[in-house]
């Protein structure tokens, strides 16, 4: 073997390999970035919803011809802890089955009538739909809680049975739509996988497309007709699935038991087929669009590949963890197509949902699509460079070696580095592994020298750092400089405003669960510790206004702007933001108030009033918390919270005002 | 009073960020004539020809073909040019005769014309033994007459030839090089770039020499030589013009 051969070949793919900008973002920032935050986010979300689950009462209907008997069960029932309420409603009383199927009620527990006769323990039995996730959860609960009368060992009082109302068809919907719809959306998103690929930078890879591209053609029909190509195909592999599927199931169920226990619900199963039509379309859109901005068959397949797990991976925990179709669930693209096909399997399915999951699927396919056209349409597509591959490069090498290294930074040499978008979104990925991997730990090491450390030596420490490699100062990169007074007057009334209109918004957009709520109250205010209103402040206010603002509205957002207009800028910053709170039920607040911080820095053109936002914006939150006044809000009349709110709108809306005016009177605004 | 030719560019200026690869470049082509556009790689001459096929917009200036203005209006303008890539442009899995058939609906030709022109086309370009062939099995020459065939389904006035004879051989280039001039003698105004001067120096009417993006020089290749002090060939005129550029 000849070594130096070898060595030169391996440093040459590498070499190559590695200034593939896009290849680096997804060997990096998928597996240290997207992945972590997708996990903490289903994880997070599993852990509402089963709080959310076992929050939930059991409502269940006691049937028991000997009132003593009857009021002895009841009482067991009814303790606290069991997670079980036995209706006191008269009409249900003796609730039937057919109540329990219509999910009136949980379920039945009836006494057997001649109960006095038998000798031993009590006959019970419990009459539930196990198709219904709420039945069968309060057939468990009543099982679990007569069962555990007496002590292990002792003679049972009562012995209990369960009888299922759920006729085999229904079974057998059950059973599919708990593997059908992940199979048929997953399928689905497949079928359109390569041929996306191969229609897009396939054609680019093989010369094609500038043939096609000088054809009379709009690009939005040449567009629709590819997505509609990949979208037959995609139908296709969806329809075959639901159909083998079924197919399977049914078989399937048959052989292990040696006779049929279950029966494939056939309207339901071709009902399922609605969900393949846009879902073929959304996905063909999504994956065309995507194939078209890679320039090869292989950076498709990089490209496709993360947008494929993105968007399996919430399917599956909707699929698996009984998510209703409600609210924002049905705008959630894939997620609410298995909610979807669950429940038009089970016969669960309600029009206007169905209506809005169909919709908005379409609708994002079709903004897909028109952005794949639009694409199409740009001079990009041909003349495609990667024009700033060379900063981005320079500046990854400079940012691993020494300033002085030899062949380190060319195109800068010893000046100053301006920011670029590329830097922002690597100091983000650095940020977010090192608070996912470490600062988070710190935290629940302890809290408080946790946060100091992960905020000062960890936010701040990295901007340091990134200033330092860039040869600029820490006060140029952050942006500090005075602002005039009218800036700071109306960061003040955005700070003391947007706590109160953040919070409305995110009680009525997505309501934390009441557990959340309470994490972040002992988090302000940790029961049973003496810590001191000054130190909350410093630690949770002063500190995060700092050193967040630092990594935020400092590096990262001046480079964003250096190649994205305000809004933009402001947007991919608060999203940025959002994520790195990681809290699902957080993230749209967080995401508003990152915006709004990033627009005062911007406007203002100094950091010091979005610093300032922060830490009103966290410190009255503390205040309030420290005092208990916190839950105040949820006492106050409708009518006082509408006149708070509407005071809180014309404050935020002044101080806006006031950071525009000043800003425009000193020409920084739009600074970077 | 209407423009006679087929193709003008005035003040045609093409810039990728900073940099300018056409900067004020200005010719014309009437009907029945071959214009030649050479340079040395980067002159410009790919990109000329990319804005007149309407694949890239004009930073500045104006392109016309047939009347159109591309720039405005580059589907209406791509009605009229055929245009023949750096590449075949083939679709690999198709037969020929399909490749035919797609871009002849794309230029909105009803079936019974398509059919028509591939069989004129067929016996021009020689193309019996291959339409209902792969063009995956074609060879290069095989595929280069596909996709000339391919370029002027929809008979447009103006041809647009990107290198067509690169990696051809020998037959198969002089080949390529009589049926563009019987397109010439049918009226068509043809536009082609090539490296290979003496091959423009046999079919051209006319050579625009392009440099750092801007016209050099202009006239017939014998005027040309003229211009460059006698010089005994294209490519030695174009050397010495080029020399006394940068040295000026």
């Amino acid at each position: 073997m000849n070594l130096p051969h070898v060595g030169a070949v391996f440093r040459k793919e590498l070499r190559e390999t590695l200034r593939d900008r896009r290849t680096l973002t997804v060997m990096f920032l998928f597996p240290l970035v997207v992945y972590p935050l997708v996990s903490l986010l289903m994880a997070e979300v599993m852990a509402g919803k089963q709080a959310t689950d076992e929050a939930r009462t059991s409502h269940i209907a006691l049937v028991d011809p000997d009132p003593a008997s009857r009021a002895t069960l009841a009482a067991l029932l009814d303790k606290k802890g069991t997670g079980i309420e036995v209706t006191r409603d008269v009409s249900l009383a003796h609730a039937t089955g057919q109540d329990v199927s219509n999910g009136l009620i949980d379920a039945v527990v009836e006494v057997a009538p001649d109960k006095a006769k038998a000798a031993g323990p009590l006959p019970v039995r419990i009459i539930y739909d196990e198709t219904r996730p709420v039945s069968d959860q309060a057939h468990d609960r009543v099982t679990k809680t007569l069962s555990g009368v007496l002590p292990t060992g002792c003679f049972q009082s009562y012995a209990v049975t369960g009888a299922s109302l759920a006729t085999k068809t229904k079974v057998g919907g059950y059973v599919l739509s708990k593997i059908l719809p992940l199979i048929v959306v997953i399928m689905t998103m497949l079928g359109a996988f390569y041929p996306a690929i191969d229609i897009t930078a396939g054609e680019r890879e093989r010369g094609t497309l500038e043939t096609l591209l000088s054809s009379p053609v709009q690009r939005f029909d040449l567009m629709t007709g590819k997505v509609l190509a990949v979208a037959a195909l995609s139908l296709l592999t969806g329809v075959l699935n639901i159909v083998s599927m079924s197919l399977t199931v049914a078989e399937g169920a048959r052989l292990a038991a040696g006779s049929p226990i279950l029966a494939i619900p056939w309207p339901r199963a071709a009902a399922t087929l609605l969900i393949v039509v846009p879902a073929a379309f959304l996905f063909g859109s999504v994956m065309v669009a995507i194939g078209a901005m890679a320039r090869s068959f292989k950076e498709a397949q990089t490209l496709l590949m993360p947008v494929y797990l993105l968007c399996f991976t919430p399917s599956l925990v909707a699929g698996m963890a009984d998510f209703r179709l409600t609210g924002l669930t049905m705008l959630v693209p894939g997620t609410n197509l298995t909610l979807l096909a669950r429940d038009l399997m089970l016969g669960d399915a309600h029009l206007l949902p169905a209506v809005i999951v169909l919709a908005s699927t379409i609708g994002f396919g079709a903004v897909a699509l028109a952005f794949a056209a639009r694409l199409y349409d740009s001079e990009r597509l041909l003349a495609s460079t990667d024009a700033d591959l060379v900063s981005l490069s320079a500046w990854l090498r400079h940012l691993v070696s020494r300033p002085a290294a030899p062949g380190a930074l060319e195109m800068a040499g010893a000046q100053p580095v301006p920011p670029s978008a590329g830097q922002a979104v690597s100091l983000f990925g650095v940020a977010f592994v090192l608070w996912f991997f470490a600062f988070t730990w710190l935290q629940r090491w302890s809290l408080i020298p946790g946060l100091m450390l992960s905020q000062w030596g960890g936010f701040l420490g990295l901007v340091w750092i990134y200033a330092r490699l860039c040869h600029r100062s820490l006060g140029d990169v952050l942006v500090f400089r005075r602002p005039p007074a009218a800036a700071l007057g109306g960061a003040a009334l955005v700070g003391l405003s947007g706590w109160i209109i953040l919070g409305v918004l995110a009680d009525k957009v997505m309501p934390p669960p009441r557990e959340v709520v309470e994490n972040i109250r002992n988090l302000i205010h940790p029961p049973g510790e003496s810590r001191s209103l000054a130190l909350s402040v410093f630690a949770l206010a002063v500190t995060p206004a700092v050193c967040e603002e630092a990594l935020f509205r400092g590096a990262i957002l001046q480079g964003l702007r250096r190649q994205f207009s305000v809004p933009v800028s402001c947007l991919l910053t608060g999203i940025l933001f959002g994520v790195m709170h990681g809290d699902v039920w957080r993230f749209v607040p967080t995401t508003i108030l990152g915006v709004l911080l990033s627009w005062v820095a911007l406007t203002s053109g100094s950091i010091i009033p979005s610093m300032l936002v922060h830490v009103l914006n966290n410190g009255v939150l503390i205040v309030l918390g420290y005092y208990g006044l916190d839950q105040a809000g949820d006492k106050l009349s409708g009518r006082t919270t509408i006149l708070i709110m509407g005071v809180a709108v014309i404050f935020m809306l002044g101080g806006l005002a006031a950071v525009r005016r000043a800003g425009r009177d000193t020409g920084r605004q739009t600074a970077g | 009073m209407p423009d006679p030719s087929a193709v003008t560019v005035e003040r045609l200026k093409k810039r990728f960020g900073q940099r300018t690869a056409v900067d004020g470049l200005s010719f014309s082509v009437a009907a029945g004539e071959i214009y030649g556009l050479l340079g040395p790689n980067g002159a410009g001459k790919t990109t000329t020809l990319r804005v007149l096929a309407g694949l890239l917009r004009p930073t500045e200036g104006v392109a016309r073909i047939d009347g159109v203005d591309v720039g405005a209006d580059p589907r209406q303008a791509q009605r009229h040019l055929g245009f023949l890539t750096g590449t075949t442009g083939l679709y690999g899995r198709l037969t020929a005769r399909e490749v035919l058939v797609y871009f002849g609906t794309l230029q909105d030709m009803p079936r019974p014309r398509i059919a028509a022109r591939i069989d004129q086309l067929t016996d021009a370009l020689d193309l019996r033994a291959i339409l209902d062939r792969r063009c995956e099995a074609l060879s290069s020459g095989q595929k280069q007459r596909i996709s000339v065939a391919r370029a002027v389904i929809h008979d447009p006035p103006v041809l647009i030839l990107d290198e067509p004879t690169v990696g051809l051989d020998v037959l198969a280039s002089r080949f390529l090089r009589e049926y563009i001039g019987a397109e010439r003698a049918r009226g068509k105004a043809v536009i082609f770039s090539t490296h290979y001067l003496a091959e423009a120096e046999l079919l051209c009417d006319r050579i625009g020499l392009l440099y750092q993006g801007a016209l050099l020089a202009e006239g017939h290749p014998r005027d040309l030589r003229v211009q460059a002090g006698d010089a005994t060939s294209l490519e030695e005129a174009f050397l010495r013009l080029v020399t006394n550029l940068v040295a000026a």
